[in-house]
């Protein structure tokens, strides 16, 4: 017998739980003790609402699936105090990035930027684009700062990104 | 020992200033850098689509590093640094990640070294040029009062091993020390500048920057000093969109270190790129020169 959220009737996902406890590079979410101290220090507590103690308490308890449709995910600013000050060695920060691969994986939407970054290193290697300095009437670039020229990626790595981006 | 430097994407594409006096900053030093021969990603952005990309983006950007016959790779911003610290953690602990990560690499006939050094420009400076070496270098200012921000990702988690004290960061308060300025104390010291945030919540990413340089403004401090790209970016660049979000008019001078121990050196100020900075550091400039 699991738990059944009697609010949305949901219930527990133990195969994406296990999915999420198998990528927290060696910190512990079942020791979670909802001490709270992630949340009263987290960064987009104030303004977005997150509470990592209920992300924990919700992964731990197998309410995967839910949290992995939810905008929330998303609001973490990856300040990283959270994994700093939990007495337990549990880690919302990293529960919180697995739960983002796996909304990615799901194909859940989710925001724009993060996979136009991704589709800006396969092109051109980096995750940003060059951009053009303004300042009163001049504008600068590397060309115009004579910085060097930065080569682009070799052939074939796009194919091999590609390849790393197929890992589950 | 020779050290290879990784600049990432933000320096490269648009934190010109910060490149800049690095460059300049460590040949002063004694200390020659080589580029990395192609535009690479450490992975920051990937790791939240998906983690392993990640890691083997971090991996190669080590095995460019090594094929450079470097033993050591001076990383200057703070996201690249976190990323490709995680990176080693997660090819040294876990057998399965290491096996596909070297298996990829080897089809680029490119090979990870788990010996790769990894340095932030203020470890670098502190600890391997040295601090006492940065003081006798300088010429320096007397009457300066600064703030800095280390940032989120060289300082924390501690368990990974990382460039300064989690909760009492102090190497890069002495760097500024050694120019001769004084730095003060503020709640507000460690939070985070927002910068991640640009790609979800823009508006809330602001927030964060401007609520920062507003408690600064009360402290009536010369300027800010940085060190990372992603809060160069937020504090200098974009000030004024932080004003706009917290409401208030922000006149900060925000500088990275290397701008300001460039000017401690005798360097240029265009060398360094401090006419690229968009936040008012003319006031900090004249303070400095008289
Ligand atoms: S994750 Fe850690 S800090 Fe947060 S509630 Fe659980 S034990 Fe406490
Ligand atoms: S890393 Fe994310 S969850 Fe953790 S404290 Fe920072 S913003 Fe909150």
């Amino acid at each position: 017998m699991s738990l059944v959220d009697l609010m949305s009737m949901a219930k527990p996902n133990l195969k994406s739980r296990a999915k999420v406890f198998s990528k927290l590079k060696g910190r512990d979410l079942v020791n979670c003790f909802q001490c709270i101290k992630c949340t009263s220090g987290c960064t987009a507590l104030k303004l977005l609402e997150l509470k990592p103690h209920e992300v924990e308490k919700l992964a731990n308890l197998g309410f995967v699936d839910e949290l992995v449709a939810s905008d929330i995910l998303w609001t973490c600013v990856t300040c990283l105090k959270c994994i700093q000050r939990c007495p337990q060695k549990a880690s919302p920060y990293h529960v919180i990035m697995a739960l983002r691969n796996l909304a990615v994986e799901r194909e859940v939407k989710i925001p724009e930027a993060f996979m136009k970054a991704v589709s800006q290193v396969l092109e051109t290697g980096m995750a940003e684009a060059y951009q053009k300095i303004a300042k009163g009437t001049e504008t600068f670039d590397r060309e115009s700062l004579k910085l060097p020229r930065i080569g682009s990626p070799r052939e074939g790595f796009q194919a091999l990104f590609l390849k790393a981006l197929e890992e589950k | 020992m020779k050290t290879a430097v990784f600049w990432g994407c933000r320096i490269l594409t648009s934190q010109y200033a910060y490149e800049m006096s690095v460059r300049e900053v460590m040949p002063k030093l004694g200390v020659e850098l080589a580029d990395l021969p192609e535009a690479l990603c450490c992975g920051d952005p990937v790791k939240s689509v998906n983690d392993f990309a990640a890691t083997y983006l971090s991996a190669r950007v080590m095995a460019l590093a090594h094929a450079l016959d470097a033993g050591q790779l001076l990383v200057p911003c703070n996201r690249c640094h976190f990323t490709i610290s995680e990176a080693k953690r997660s090819i040294e602990g876990d057998k399965k990640v290491s096996e596909k990560v070297s298996g990829m690499l080897a089809e680029e006939k490119l090979e990870y070294n788990p010996n790769m050094r990894l340095w932030h420009v203020i470890d670098f400076l502190h600890g391997f040029v040295g601090l006492e070496k940065v003081k006798k270098a300088v010429k320096p200012w007397k009457g300066l009062r600064l703030a800095s921000h280390v940032g989120c990702q060289i300082i924390r988690y501690s368990d990974l091993g990382r460039v300064d004290n989690a909760e009492n960061p102090t190497k890069l308060d002495e760097l500024i020390g050694a120019v001769g300025a004084e730095t003060v104390d503020y709640a507000e010291k460690l939070d985070c500048c927002g910068a991640h945030l640009l790609l979800s919540h823009v508006d809330t990413a602001f927030s964060l920057a401007g609520a920062k340089l507003r408690s600064l403004r009360e402290l009536g401090v010369d300027g800010l000093v940085v060190s990372c790209p992603d809060c160069g970016l937020m504090y200098d660049f974009k000030q004024k969109d932080a004003a706009a979000t917290v409401g208030v008019k922000l006149e900060i001078p925000v500088v990275y270190y290397t701008q300001l121990l460039g000017l401690a050196l005798g360097i240029d100020q265009e060398k360094l790129g401090l006419h690229l900075n968009q936040s008012p550091v003319d006031r900090l400039l004249m303070k400095i020169s008289v």
